[in-house]
């Protein structure tokens, strides 16, 4: 199957877990810091919002390390369409398109619920597919694994309620 | 600085090229119709276990620092947190990072999405001293977990 970003297939994935293990363990050797995404949101948050969560010190005692990480992330995707052929825009969403079919509003309205779910839930679960799935699992830690199973799950059954169940 | 700017690219590129910022991807993620993402999660938890643990024995980072690994608490809200991420994940074919990789392939969709996530991150936030007792979560100088 092609991506939709680059029309072509993606890399092997056994090349792609490699460089996330690498990124992963020089991140600590290095850094000396955990990795994980999700908490980024909650620096992000923490520079327009201070209520007490947002001002304790676990927060902003990590911006320099968290907003760059963040940044980085987008800067990479900006790269990768580069690399492509061009940056330009898209709303193409590839099996939503052809099979939900819903215009730009709706898919706005749809992403921003999703949205509201992965925000309250990768911090009421403390961490996400990075921090629970790939740091947490491989340290063999309980609530990561409890957490990793739990969206796994979740996931399953959304995508086949959608594109099994209700298409 | 450079350093997180620099992994974070790296980091980027991977998730943007491998399918883990691809919607149809992700769908064929959780419909078991693609060994892709399986296959990528698996070879970094295989890759960074073992990593960690020589680490560990090491004890020490490049600079010499003791290596400090804080550990994340467990609570109620790992499951029922995780199951509304994996809702959100499945609705949007992103997870936090892809969310970012997404925006900067010029994918426009996915600033609704990140808009939503700074809401619900910031609701989350906001509501914590409520959320506490129910969900059983640490103090709040804790927190629920980084990462």
């Amino acid at each position: 199957m092609d991506l939709i970003l680059t029309g072509s297939p993606p890399i092997h994935w056994a090349l792609a877990g490699a460089g996330i293990g690498l990124i992963t363990l020089t991140l600590l050797f290095v850094g000396n810091r955990r990795l994980g995404v999700s908490t980024g949101f909650e620096n992000i948050c923490a520079l327009v919002v201070h209520t007490p969560y947002f001002t304790r010190k676990s927060v902003t005692g990590s911006h320099s390390w968290r907003l760059p990480l963040l940044a980085g992330l987008l800067f990479g995707g900006v790269l990768s369409a580069i690399l492509a052929g061009g940056w330009e825009t898209t709303w193409g969403l590839g099996r939503f398109d052809a099979q939900i079919g819903w215009n730009n509003g709706g898919k706005v309205l749809w992403m921003f619920g999703g949205g509201l779910l992965i925000g309250f839930g990768t911090r009421l679960a403390g961490g996400c597919t990075s921090g629970h799935g790939i740091f947490g699992m491989s340290n063999l830690e309980l609530p990561s694994i409890v957490s990793t199973v739990s969206f796994m799950v979740a996931g399953i059954v959304t995508t086949n309620l959608i594109y099994r169940v209700i298409l | 600085m450079a350093l997180y700017l620099g992994l974070g690219t790296i980091f980027g590129l991977i998730l943007s090229r491998s399918g883990a910022a691809d919607y149809n991807y992700i769908q064929g993620m959780f419909l078991l119709n693609e060994f892709q993402l399986y296959g990528i999660i698996g070879t970094a938890v295989a890759l960074t276990a073992p990593g960690l643990w020589l680490l560990k024995r090491h004890g020490k980072t490049l600079s010499g620092r003791p290596l400090s690994i804080e550990l994340k608490p467990g609570h109620r809200g790992n499951i029922v947190g995780g199951a509304l991420f994996g809702v959100g994940w499945s609705i949007t074919g992103m997870c936090p990072g892809p969310i970012l990789v997404n925006i900067g392939e010029g994918k426009l969709y996915a600033i609704a999405a990140l808009a939503g996530v700074l809401l619900g991150a910031g609701a989350f936030g906001s509501l914590y001293p409520r959320l506490q007792g129910p969900f059983r979560l640490p103090a709040l100088q804790i927190g629920t977990g980084e990462g």
